[in-house]
């Protein structure tokens, strides 16, 4: 009984993983191929990134903050000494905490958001009149999504770690008593071009997966309230999941470059 | 029963009803006619209170509502059931579950004690038979269009309302369908004693069954009466309903 | 915005009244709070293990260097229960379980399923509001709680691999670090996180209008004032957690030295 159980529970889940691949290798294939739908882009661009872009900025600069914040309560309580806080924050932003926070926000805001809408656009048969119009779903709502998602991704990694950068130079000066010289030596050592670009590609791979899994779960949505509501969070889980694991491989693989 | 006097709702700028004066009694079938976006619907919703008038007085069996609190209403909602122009069932529960739901949460039955209630009310809308038991482990979603209407239907009557409001009950049927809801809209009112007041845009619908026929046009009245005064009326909108219905009769 | 805040409080205050004065059904209760945990649980575990292991990396970079790597358990363990775990697992979570209340309610809301209710004469707010409000306060604080314990797992799981630390010298140094005033500290941000998430997703899912996009529309809101709030929280619940930590020390050191 039970050996059955988690037999059918391993056999869903292998359904579901070839499901959502064939599903992510037919849109990246639609992505790639032209023409591309520009201005669909450049609206997706402007939903994920622009919109929420300050608000996600500040929510990760209070994180980065607040990690700031212990980390030179504890070395000044174990070693009467926090002067290399601020060096090795700013690579902690720059390696981890800045792409994977950004990326955990947008998913949250913009991921959940997606899915609803498609999930909408499901049950209300909305994706079967684009269908009957000659527009196949996958190229005409999620490859631009994609597109859009990987293109935000990283500017907005981008952003975020250097506004970050900024506000943990603001916290160090004020809380830590260093100065903004001193921050700047300290860290210039971790803040090279290939650090950035780093960031930039955890980015661009976080951004790339929020749509893909919001349109995935959003295309599949069950009729009804608790369908889109469970479209929502099955986009949001497996999105954050997904993007902790990928942050786990990146940080691996460029490990090797440093 | 009902009366409504020199009922006034306001959205914002756009002022929907413009002082609606109409008295119902009880155990008529009125019909409020108009077309799409005269605040048909409105004035429904403002009658059980889910919208607040902006002026004017509704009185419902002899109570005042207008001003009432929302905890004041919900008996006076119990006795006015209401269908909803898309069904509005409950999508997480049963089709057995949504019929009881208002017995359940009223009387505190459990679902088994509310269930020869429930299968009345969905034999009274015509879902009796054998299938019932297969049909109320049903969802909503798993439910013809047609069969969700009745379903709601059953919802409503199953906590034994005196009046029965129903929002474009046909709107999205099939003629046959329709022609079956309409019947049923007749028959139940008359089983149960009553009131009915259906908000439609099917004026061959109100002709087969209304006791009254009310028209109205950018938030008033224009017309009203019985059927046969009705179809005496020389009120430009009516005749081009009375038309439009004969077109379809002649087709048919 | 200002308008909204107060709104939100109102519907807060008559989600109160409406508790105090008719109650709420205690088994809808539990089926709430059982599908909020059990839906957020990968999500939240993931997220506490993720934020313990960046914690341990962190401290490790620092610590080595003094040799103290023996108390790197305690260091980050204690950094990551009193601040940084609940602010960054808060905003997992609330992408998860506000996402998913706000589009169910925003569901019901737009298909007229609310106004059904409360035309059999039934309250919303009594029969959906608030199981709902407890189920979220009741299963966030836990979950966060169980986030913070699997942020354990994670620093020792990095601990191993990252720092080379023995397990066993990571944990045993756990206790000489954290004290009561961490846990405490932790678990009243836990507490107040789960009661602004809650207000705010059942506030913008039942106040949402207009068609499947108004549902998009208040999943993407939600996740936007979640966050904001999230941040503001925090820095109010660490205000007055070290103030109240402080005020009870110097009690109890002046209690001492009588």
């Amino acid at each position: 009984m039970m050996g059955g159980r988690t037999l059918n529970l391993a056999t869903g889940l292998l359904v579901k993983t070839l499901d959502f691949s064939s599903f992510a290798a037919q849109s990246w294939f639609a992505a790639v191929r032209p023409p591309f739908r520009l201005r669909d882009i450049v609206r997706q661009i402007h939903f994920i990134a622009v919109e929420g872009l300050w608000i996600i900025v500040l929510c990760v600069c209070a994180a980065a903050m607040v990690t700031i914040l212990e980390a030179s309560f504890h070395m000044r309580l174990l070693i009467q000494n926090d002067a290399m806080v601020p060096g090795f924050a700013a690579m902690l932003i720059l390696r981890e905490l800045g792409a994977v926070v950004m990326a955990l926000l947008v998913t949250s805001r913009a991921g959940a958001g997606m899915a609803a809408e498609v999930a909408s656009m499901k049950i209300t048969e909305q994706i079967d009149a684009l269908r009957m119009l000659g527009l196949e779903p996958i190229r005409f709502l999620v490859a631009p999504r994609l597109i859009a998602g990987i293109i935000a991704g990283a500017t907005m990694s981008l952003i975020a770690n250097c506004v970050c950068l900024i506000a943990a130079m603001g916290v160090s000066i004020l809380k830590l008593g260093s100065t903004a010289g001193l921050f700047m030596s300290m860290s210039r050592p971790f803040v090279t071009g290939q650090d950035l670009c780093f960031a930039m590609i955890k980015g661009a791979a976080f951004g790339a997966v929020i749509p893909l899994f919001a349109c995935y779960w959003g295309l599949r949505s069950r009729a009804g309230a608790e369908g889109v509501g469970l479209a929502t969070t099955n986009a949001v889980v497996s999105t954050s999941i997904a993007i902790i694991i990928i942050d786990f491989i990146l940080s691996y693989l460029f490990s090797y470059f440093y | 029963m009902i009366e409504f006097e020199g009922l006034v709702k306001k959205f914002g700028e756009r002022t929907v009803l413009k002082g609606i004066d109409l008295k119902i009694s009880a155990g008529e079938i009125v019909f409020i006619l108009g077309t799409s976006g005269t605040g048909k619907s409105v004035l429904l919703k403002t009658l059980v209170g889910l919208l607040r008038a902006d002026a004017g007085r509704i009185r419902i069996g002899g109570i005042d509502v207008t001003d009432i609190s929302e905890e004041d209403y919900l008996p006076i909602r119990r006795r006015c059931g209401m269908v909803f122009q898309h069904p509005a069932l409950f999508d997480s529960l049963t089709v057995l579950e949504n019929v009881a739901y208002g017995l359940m949460k009223h009387e505190r039955l459990s679902l088994d004690q509310a269930r020869p209630r429930a299968h009345e009310c969905l034999e009274m809308v015509g879902l009796g038979g054998q299938d019932l038991e297969s049909l109320e482990t049903k969802l909503p979603t798993q439910i013809s269009y047609g069969m969700q209407k009745r379903v709601s239907l059953a919802r409503t009557v199953a906590v034994g309302p005196e009046v029965l409001l129903f929002d474009e009950p046909t709107t999205g049927l099939d003629p046959v369908t329709t022609k079956q809801i309409n019947r049923l809209i007749q028959e139940l009112s008359r089983k149960l004693k009553t009131t009915a007041i259906v908000v439609s845009h099917d004026m061959d619908c109100a002709l087969e069954i209304a006791d009254r026929i009310v028209v109205l046009d950018q938030g008033l009245i224009v017309a009203q009466g019985s059927v046969a005064e009705i179809l005496r009326s020389t009120h430009p909108l009516v005749v081009d309903f009375l038309v439009e219905a004969k077109a379809r009769e002649v087709t048919a | 915005m200002i308008a909204d805040i107060g709104r939100c409080f109102l519907f807060c205050l008559e989600a109160m009244d409406v508790l105090r004065r008719k109650g709420v059904s205690r088994r809808e209760v539990f089926h709430q709070i059982w599908r909020v945990t059990i839906q957020s649980l990968p999500t939240t575990a993931m997220a506490g293990f993720f934020v313990g292991a960046i914690m341990t990396v962190q401290f490790t970079m620092q610590v080595e260097m003094y040799g103290a790597l023996g108390y790197l358990g305690g260091l980050s363990t204690s950094a990551t229960v009193r601040q940084v775990g609940p602010l960054l697992i808060a905003f997992m979570l609330s992408g998860k379980v506000g996402a998913y209340t706000a589009a169910e309610l925003g569901t019901m809301r737009v298909t007229e399923q609310i106004d059904a209710i409360r035309c059999l004469g039934a309250n919303p707010f009594q029969e959906l509001i608030l199981p709902r409000m407890i189920a979220i306060i009741v299963s966030s604080f836990a979950l966060l709680a169980a986030g913070l314990l699997m942020s354990i797992a994670g620093g020792v799981t990095l601990g191993i691999f990252f720092s080379g630390i023995n397990p066993d010298e990571y944990l045993r140094h756990i206790p000489t670090i954290v004290g009561w005033p961490s846990i405490a500290t932790g678990l009243f941000k836990c507490i107040a996180f789960a009661i602004v998430l809650a207000a705010i997703c059942t506030y913008k899912g039942y106040t949402a209008t207009g068609g499947a996009r108004g549902v998009g529309r208040a999943v993407v809101q939600t996740a936007v004032a979640t966050m904001v709030s999230l941040v503001v929280a925090d820095w109010c619940t660490s205000l007055i957690a070290d103030a109240i930590v402080e005020v009870s020390l110097s009690v109890f050191k002046s209690g001492a030295a009588l």
